[in-house]
């Protein structure tokens, strides 16, 4: 029965709105609130204190709540019941839950019983009591069942260094089975000696945690290091510094790694976003000879949908829909923006086949046009687009963290490659497609309708470019103009991949993009980043000016 | 191993691959000076591209290309480089400037002042009009100076590509597929023509019209997946059982 | 039969003539009675610089087939390079006291970077805008040609290039200006670059309007000129089919280069002479959409025709000058939907409008016969209707 009133507990703590403590916490624990909340001063204190073995954080929740003040104390029938309310600040009556049995405050009759907040007394707090709040709840953290929340309170205790805080988080280190939380415990531990610990402990302290990597305490360790070197030289601990510096360039050096996987990740991310933008891009271009500088209006397209349906749902179904609109906007942006591609095509690009310097003049006043509209009717400001609480957040490998917004798009990207090729090389369409990109009147005089596939094929090419823009709403603003700020880098992508040519444009746009990402880092600054990339490719198509994959021809031009 | 004087041209050991496709194969092919060779084969036996190859259009994977009695190597030429030398090309499809006129389609073939500054400041002086003159007569065209090229008749484009090779008097000339697409009377003349040049230019012709080959024929070069065949009179190569097996066909199999 | 080309054919000559007579004669004497004014004057004179950028455009893209994105980074460099000095001859400034230009007092810069000394004189300010939008022609240039990047991809690179460019002149490290750029110009020579107050005419507004008409004059007569030489005749042919032009004994790569750094020389000057005019120019200049304007007055005007390229570059400034004004929010959507009709239906501009419009008028005619001849089909006695004969 706990354990459920815990998961349930769990799953109800996450959906907000909902007070902290309705349903949660131990009887014991409860009952020990209760009394600490009409007793004196000292009986508090020493309570609190014992409260702490338990671990139960329940105890956090409701030490936050009565810091707070709200933690009310309800007249009832004579007398006075510590509880806590549905809705701590609201103007209306609200329900009221008792502290020590955690049910709803109900009358004789079984009605429950409803009070209006601001006319009720809370409980009271001095300032000790707050400094013991803070330690019940600092010392509560790592005994948390959430071994995240174990890690952070470990590091923070330990950077109190404070001796009975250290003693807390060795008795912890003991029985702690996590190893991660380990390492956080140990790490705390050192840092607390840095500061507490005697000579001979501090070097251990310092050399411990060079062996930790604890990048966490590189601050501190440079602090020491720069305190002993003011000292005069008799004072000074040579050890000390010996240590402390060693360590410290042994966590540098491993923090530059942490770094730089992190950027190879970025980078893989915007590649894969590149990616998703220029498949299209190079369907329609390389396929059809039509160089559509609309594209990235069709990524904005994508992106304002996304928008639009988060609007449009949050409207229907109120703000539990955030959570998962995104998986209707990704279908509906690769639709609209299908659309779009549809009829610019019908309307503009037919024309346009056989004259590939104007196809980029006409399609880039689509894009002005469309950037105008997207201006009248959306606003000139980017617009919020809110992430589901799925994608929030992020892994962690050591001390790298993989965000998994990010590793979403990566894997979406896959599939869409893989879904692409698929459609290319073992459909009938896909094969109709490459014979329409090679030679359209053949293809038209074998039966195939030539039109109608280029048709297929320019939507397709665009609702990828919208499906990019539902994933860059995701990572990145949605405005106007979102579309030309990745519309030269897939540019590239195309031109150096190779025309027509899958396997091309997948190598491009991840080594472009982790490139970009990687001088950025590297320079401190996008810009040389950028310029490095595009000279580099220009130098590149000096020694292949086709293209990584260049397609050969035997014909004059 | 050095070419012997007399050859205007030398192909030695040459190769070339398409993405795996083996065009030309150990080809070796030697012209005397003021010959005029034929060269057939069936398709894809690389005759347009072993044009390609002298022209410096496309680049050999190996072997050696030598021109001229200076021994100039041609592989490591580039194409307006190679067509300096002397070395003019008529190509398969007629490919003339279409929106200029027939008469500066072949004022621009002349071989002077072909630079950047040189072609600004270039003026028509009588024997260069005189010149063009004559050409236009030779191409019996000399009544459309003013028409734009790109409004002729196939057969008159290909008599303009043919005028603007002769205008720069080159020392080889390349023709590939003269007679395509011109009536029987055009061919004959064409024919004429090409013979009319023998001796004072070195010429390769490449084609399929036999009638117009055994016109023109001197010896014959019979070209097979990129190696030489058969070399010889049209009648030695037209009698030889291999050639006629690589044209037609296997003899026991079923040929429509 | 002989065939004699003149240099210089009388149409041309006239308009040149009418041209150099507006420009030189009736709009500086308008002037001076103070019939136009200053700012007015000015527009005029920001026309005529955008004419000829588009006729440096028209040399490449009309007369060579070399689509340029980017001919705007060659504005932009001759500007920025006449800026310079411009901005060092403002004067000591009366809030910061030093003789620096404002944006690097702003910086904390103390003295002048070395590679700005040189600017304060005139005449090397003169070279750079030639030289440096030059120079870059030409390594840029080499670096493409040379590799054959032609066509769409050219053009692509072209684009790419001048969004470098917009993103280096934005930063403020870049030592030029930022993001705010040159402006606030005070005197050129030690005269007054600009009338006080502006309804006078002691500054040198006038100068610069005729300077942008005698370049506009000189680029015209060079387009004519060079077109007539055999130079000109390679041009086109290399347009159309540039293989065979090399197969001709051309080094097609070397008149490709050529004609690109003359471009971007003459887009360069005409560039310095409109930064006085426009009174500043920062970074924006460099973005992609600037360039790509250049290509809309080309396209609309006329692409290969002398004069179509200025008509097309004055009358859509002109337009935009006016739309942006009547219709603030809906302008761009117009003038885009006029260059989509345009290119799409009418792609050799408003200069073949003299072919297009008798051919379109004859269709019309023709339709409107065919229609009435049905019509009097129909009401024919032998079918026994009403007999209109």
């Amino acid at each position: 029965m706990r354990i459920l009133g815990s998961i349930v507990t769990l799953l109800l703590l996450a959906i907000p709105g909902l007070p902290a403590a309705t349903f949660s916490g131990s009887a014991e624990v409860r009952e020990k609130l209760a009394e600490a909340v009409i007793s004196a001063e000292e009986k508090q204190i020493q309570i609190l204190e014992d409260l702490i073995e338990t671990g139960d954080p329940f105890i956090s929740k409701v030490l936050t709540a009565w810091r707070r003040g709200e933690l009310f104390l309800i007249e009832h029938e004579g007398s006075t019941i510590p509880a806590l309310l549905e809705n701590a600040d609201s103007k209306e009556p609200v329900k009221v839950f008792i502290l020590e049995s955690g049910e709803v405050l109900k009358d004789k009759s079984g009605k429950e019983l409803t009070v209006i907040p601001s006319r009720q007394k809370t409980a009271e707090t001095t300032r000790t009591l707050r400094t013991q709040f803070k330690k019940t709840i600092d010392l509560l953290g790592i005994s948390d069942p959430d071994p995240k929340l174990r890690e952070k309170a470990a590091f923070k205790l330990g950077s109190r260094a404070d001796p009975e805080y250290f003693a807390a988080l060795m008795d912890r280190a003991a029985i702690e089975k996590n190893p991660r939380v380990l390492k956080k415990l140990k790490e705390g531990m050192a840092i607390s000696q840095l500061s507490i610990g005697d000579e001979k402990q501090k070097v251990e302290a310092a050399a411990k945690l060079g062996e930790l990597r604890s990048i966490g305490a590189l601050d501190r360790l440079k602090k020491i290091v720069s305190e002993q070197e003011k000292l005069a030289e008799n004072e000074k601990n040579n050890d000390l510094i010996s240590e402390a510096t060693r360590s410290i360039k042994t966590i540098e050096d491993y923090k530059g790694w942490v770094d730089r996987g992190e950027t190879v990740f970025r980078g893989i991310n915007y590649g894969a976003v590149l990616l998703i933008v220029s498949l299209g891009l190079a369907i329609t271009f390389g396929l059809m000879g039509v160089i559509n500088m609309a594209h990235g209006e069709m990524i904005a397209i994508g992106g304002y949908s996304a928008y639009v349906m988060q609007k449009w749902m949050t409207g229907l179904y109120g703000d539990e829909a955030l959570q998962w609109y995104f998986l209707l906007a990704i279908p509906f942006a690769f639709l609209t923006a299908a659309t779009a591609g549809l009829l610019l095509e019908r309307s503009v690009i037919r024309f346009l086949y056989r004259r590939p310097l104007e196809s980029l003049l006409a399609t880039w006043a689509v894009s002005m046009i469309l950037q105008q509209c997207f201006r009248l009717y959306f606003g000139a400001a980017n617009v919020q687009v809110n992430s589901p609480d799925w994608l929030i957040g992020s892994v962690s490998l050591g001390d790298m963290a993989f965000n998994y917004n990010r590793l979403f798009v990566i894997v979406f990207a896959a599939i869409i490659v893989l879904g692409t090729w698929f459609l290319m090389s073992k459909t009938p369409l896909g094969l109709s497609i490459r014979a329409v990109m090679q030679n359209r009147d053949m293809a038209a005089s074998i039966g195939i309708r030539a039109s109608r596939v280029r048709i297929v094929t320019f939507a397709f090419g665009s609702g990828l470019a919208g499906l990019a823009g539902c994933f860059l709403s995701q990572i990145d603003n949605v405005g106007p103009e979102v579309g030309s700020k990745y519309i030269i880098d897939s540019f590239m992508v195309v031109v150096s991949g190779g025309v027509g040519n899958l396997f091309g444009t997948v190598t491009a746009a991840l080594g472009i993009g982790t490139a970009d990402r990687m001088l950025e880092a590297w320079s401190d600054s996008p810009v040389v980043g950028k310029v490095m990339v595009l000279s580099t490719i220009i130098v590149f198509l000096q020694v292949r000016p086709g293209g990584l994959f260049a397609a050969k021809s035997r014909s004059l031009d | 191993m050095s070419k012997l004087p007399e050859f205007i041209l030398t192909v030695e050991d040459v190769n070339k691959s398409f993405d795996g496709f083996k065009a030309i194969s150990e080809l070796n092919f030697y012209m005397d000076k003021g010959e005029l060779r034929t060269i057939i084969g069936p398709n894809g036996a690389g005759k347009s591209t072993f044009l390609d190859l002298i022209t410096g259009k496309i680049k050999s994977d190996s072997g050696k290309i030598i021109f001229g009695e200076e021994n100039h190597d041609l592989t490591k030429l580039r194409e307006y480089e190679i067509n300096r030398l002397g070395i003019a090309r008529k190509f398969q499809t007629p490919s003339v400037y279409e929106e200029h006129t027939v008469y500066d389609n072949i004022m621009l073939s002349l071989p002077e002042s072909r630079g950047v500054f040189s072609s600004i400041f270039f003026r028509l002086d009588s024997v260069a009009r005189d010149r063009i003159a004559e050409i236009l007569k030779t191409i019996r065209l000399q009544d459309m100076e003013r028409v734009i090229a790109g409004t002729l008749s196939h057969g008159q484009k290909q008599w303009l590509e043919i005028g603007m090779l002769l205008v720069q008097q080159p020392r080889l000339l390349l023709v590939d597929e003269p007679a395509a697409g011109m009536s029987d009377d055009e061919t004959r003349r064409t024919g004429e023509l090409l013979l009319s040049l023998e001796g004072k230019h070195s010429i390769i012709v490449i084609e399929h019209d036999m009638e117009f080959v055994r016109q023109i024929a001197r010896k014959v070069t019979v070209l097979h997946q990129g190696k030489v065949l058969k070399e010889g009179s049209m009648d030695s190569v037209q009698s030889d059982p291999t050639v006629a097996e690589v044209y037609l066909g296997r003899k026991h199999s079923t040929v429509a | 039969m002989q065939f004699v080309e003149s240099r210089f054919p009388r149409s041309h000559l006239i308009t040149l003539a009418v041209l150099a007579f507006v420009t030189l004669a009736i709009v500086p004497l308008a002037y001076s009675n103070g019939i136009i004014a200053n700012h007015d004057l000015q527009r005029y004179g920001k026309y005529l610089c955008w004419a000829v950028l588009a006729t440096s455009l028209n040399l490449l893209w009309g007369y060579t087939g070399l689509l340029c994105l980017g001919q705007c980074v060659f504005f932009g460099l001759g500007g920025y390079a006449f800026g310079m000095y411009l901005m060092l001859n403002v004067g000591v400034d009366p809030v910061y006291k030093t003789s620096l230009p404002d944006f690097m007092d702003f910086l904390g810069y103390t003295e002048l970077p070395p590679h700005w000394k040189p600017f304060e004189n005139l005449g090397f300010a003169m070279a750079a805008v030639i030289c440096v939008p030059g120079v870059m022609a030409l390594i840029f240039g080499f670096l493409a040609f040379r590799s054959r990047i032609t066509g769409v991809y050219f053009a692509i690179m072209t684009q790419a290039l001048t969004f470098v460019a917009w993103i280096l002149f934005l930063r403020n490290e870049f030592t030029f200006g930022g993001n705010n750029g040159f402006t606030d110009f005070k005197k050129i020579l030690g005269a007054n670059l600009y009338s006080h107050p502006h309804t006078s005419t002691n500054g040198k507004e006038l100068l610069f309007f005729i300077l942008s008409a005698l370049l506009l004059i000189a680029t015209i007569s060079l387009m004519i000129s060079l077109t007539r030489t055999r130079f000109g005749k390679v041009q086109r042919a290399i347009r159309d089919s540039e293989n065979r032009v090399r197969f001709s004994g051309y080094c097609t790569e070397n008149f490709k280069l050529f004609i690109f750094t003359l471009a971007g020389i003459i887009a360069g000057i005409a560039g310095a002479l409109w930064l006085p005019q426009a009174g500043g120019i920062n970074g924006d200049v460099f973005f992609p959409r600037e360039s790509l304007w250049v290509v809309v007055w080309v396209a609309v005007g006329g692409r290969g025709t002398i004069w179509g390229p200025v008509i097309g570059a004055i009358l859509i400034n002109a337009l935009k000058s006016w739309a942006q004004s009547e219709y603030e929010n809906t302008w761009i959507l117009i003038l885009g939907g006029i260059f989509l009709v345009i290119v799409i239906f009418l792609p050799g501009g408003i200069a073949s409008l003299g072919k297009k419009l008798p051919k379109w008028f004859r269709i019309c005619r023709d339709w409107i016969e065919a229609f009435m001849a049905t019509r009097k089909k129909k009401v024919d006695p032998k079918e026994g209707g009403e007999g209109t004969s």
